[in-house]
């Protein structure tokens, strides 16, 4: 416990001296927040400002998913940071939860501060069921942080992760109704936006805020078990596929350890399909 | 060796793919020890630690550290040993302190690390980030990280490789300390007056195999035992005219006469003939220079390579 309690300490330490945190945690997401809710949230236009709280909570959660978690583990790993913690006796557990952890806890200030300024400025009211809210946004949170944290696992240089993250990075900002809004998905298109992981989560997020559903509603609690299913899979491949030296190359096949993660996804993206 | 061995290794063997790092070296490191594995790059010296410090498996042989296996008992092991690595880094935003007590809570026991930033000179530096660090305080402070579980045995793997002479000078100083505390210490160097100076037992290690094992001065003598002696003159010396002096091996006089080098297995001697000599010749002395042989030497003698190619 002192070991996780230890390395949580000290990344948030470390991620609130780096601007760079701040600035993609903070300030790029409200630059788009207010940019967007200037046009789009007039107080007679509720939908419009859910779809902008959305789109900067879901911008949010995949950067600190794929670029604050995977690419930063990535980058420990190829210089060397990792290298000092592998002669000391912990195991990639409490590295890993850490970083869970941290990005947490520096992520959910600001969707609190994200509601209040959209409830606040734009007169969008607050979610019936903000705690219930937040705990769903958390699990997307800590799902995405997981997919990062496998993405950095198989990948084997900072060039591969960085590919791989923006192959998921970009199709998720407009192919989840984030962005591009879903009902403009047909088609193709819409079998695609089906088995994209973070259209669950938008899609989750937009019941919650503009319907007031709770999380126990069968396709939000579905969601968050998909989710859940996530940090499980991608918790255990990450901690499975830990490498703490860039030298430790990985191997072709094991990559395929990425799929496993984003079984649920598939599977429920099939069940979407079949029901057309 | 009275007590039993703080590392005992057998057969060691390691392989990467086809090739074959490590191919089957013995040794053993009494306690209190400092154990120097000397060898150019790519000898299989960091393989061979980086074994023994619980970080890779072994492909074959035994290896006991502290009564542990490397390869089953890592964690435990990593819990009593320290480990100053060869290529390492730390967040750069990291303070000096701040890195101290980070990495002293992974260990059941660990030091204060205001004592350890006095011991290692970094007090005053104990508010700085990792990146405005010079690299002298930054290897100081990887020996500080090393020594924060306050280990019985330590590994330092190339300390000194990259630091300029004064740096090197004072890192010795810390690994001099770290001797006179009774520390067993097992060192990779390929800078040959870092173990000659510092290192109880040597072993050289070359290609994956150990081709020499010793104190500095065994070592030495198990070379051909031949000193070098190194004359300049004032006037050319005529080559045919030198003679075979006594107890000399070799002599060689450079083309233009002036500088004689002989090799000789009892140099004082073998000098004051020399002297006599060059006496009676009336020849006037420049220079004079004589060199025992090293462990470069050795090392050259019995691999025919030199340590930093």
């Amino acid at each position: 416990m002192k070991q996780y309690l230890a390395i949580i300490v000290m990344d948030i330490k470390l991620a609130l001296r780096l601007r760079t945190v701040i600035f993609f945690n903070y300030l790029f997401p409200l630059f788009f927040f207010f940019g967007f809710a200037t046009f789009l949230g007039r107080a007679d236009r509720i939908g419009g400002m859910v779809y902008v709280v959305t789109m900067s909570i879901t911008f949010g959660v995949l950067g600190s998913g794929f670029f604050g978690a995977g690419i930063r583990a990535i980058q420990e790993r190829e210089l060397n940071i990792l290298r000092r913690y592998k002669v000391t006796p912990i195991t990639p557990a409490p590295l890993l939860v850490g970083s869970m952890v941290t990005g947490w806890i520096i992520f959910i200030p600001y969707i609190v501060l994200l509601l209040m300024m959209a409830h606040f400025f734009y007169q969008m009211p607050l979610p019936a069921h903000l705690f219930q809210l937040l705990v769903f946004i958390s699990l997307g949170l800590i799902a995405f942080r997981s997919l990062g944290l496998v993405i950095a696992s198989v990948a084997n240089t900072m060039q591969e992760g960085t590919v791989l993250v923006q192959l998921c990075y970009f199709p998720m900002i407009l192919l989840s109704g984030a962005t591009v809004p879903e009902s403009s998905f047909h088609g193709v298109m819409k079998t695609i936006h089906n088995f994209m992981p973070a259209t669950y989560l938008v899609r989750g997020m937009s019941n919650m805020m503009l319907h007031g559903q709770g999380l126990l509603e069968k396709g939000n609690l579905v969601a968050a078990g998909v989710m859940l299913l996530t940090i499980a899979g991608g918790g255990l491949i990450s901690m499975k596929l830990f490498r703490w030296e860039k030298e430790e190359k990985i191997r072709g096949r094991a990559k395929l350890w990425v799929l496993v993660v984003l079984l649920p996804f598939l599977v429920m993206g099939v069940w979407t399909w079949l029901k057309g | 060796m009275n007590e039993a061995p703080v590392i005992h290794v057998q057969q060691l063997q390691k392989s990467y793919d086809k090739v074959e790092a490590v191919k089957g070296i013995d040794f053993q490191v009494a306690q209190g020890e400092v154990f120097g594995l000397l060898g150019p790059n790519g000898a299989g010296k960091t393989s061979t630690i980086e074994i023994l410090e619980g970080l890779r498996p072994r492909t074959g042989g035994e290896a006991t550290v502290l009564g542990f296996d490397p390869d089953r008992q890592k964690q435990q092991l990593k819990d009593r040993i320290g480990v100053c690595l060869q290529a390492t880094n730390l967040p750069t935003k990291i303070r000096v302190q701040e890195a101290l007590e980070l990495f002293g809570s992974f260990y059941t026991r660990s030091l204060s690390s205001e004592q350890l930033l006095k011991r290692l000179q970094l007090w005053e530096k104990r508010a700085a980030f990792y990146d405005t660090l010079s690299g002298g305080q930054k290897q100081r402070l990887a020996l500080a990280l090393a020594l924060v579980n306050d280990p019985q045995l330590l590994f330092l793997d190339e300390p000194t490789t990259g630091l300029d002479p004064q740096i090197r000078l004072e890192i010795h100083g810390l690994i001099e300390e770290m001797k006179s505390e009774k520390r067993t210490v097992v060192l990779t160097t390929h800078y040959i007056e870092e173990a000659e100076r510092l290192c109880d037992r040597v072993a050289i290690i070359d290609e994956g195999k150990i081709v020499a094992m010793g104190t500095p001065r065994e070592l030495q003598q198990q070379s051909k035992g031949q000193s070098r002696i190194d004359i300049v003159t004032a006037q050319p010396m005529n080559a045919a005219a030198l003679p075979q002096w006594p107890d000399a091996l070799e002599s060689r006089l450079a083309e233009d006469g002036r500088s004689l080098t002989v090799y000789s297995s009892r140099p004082a001697r073998t000098l004051f003939e020399i002297m006599k000599w060059l006496d009676q010749q009336g020849m006037q002395l420049e220079d004079v220079h004589l060199k025992r042989p090293t462990l470069e030497d050795v090392f050259v003698e019995l691999t025919g390579k030199k340590l930093r190619d």
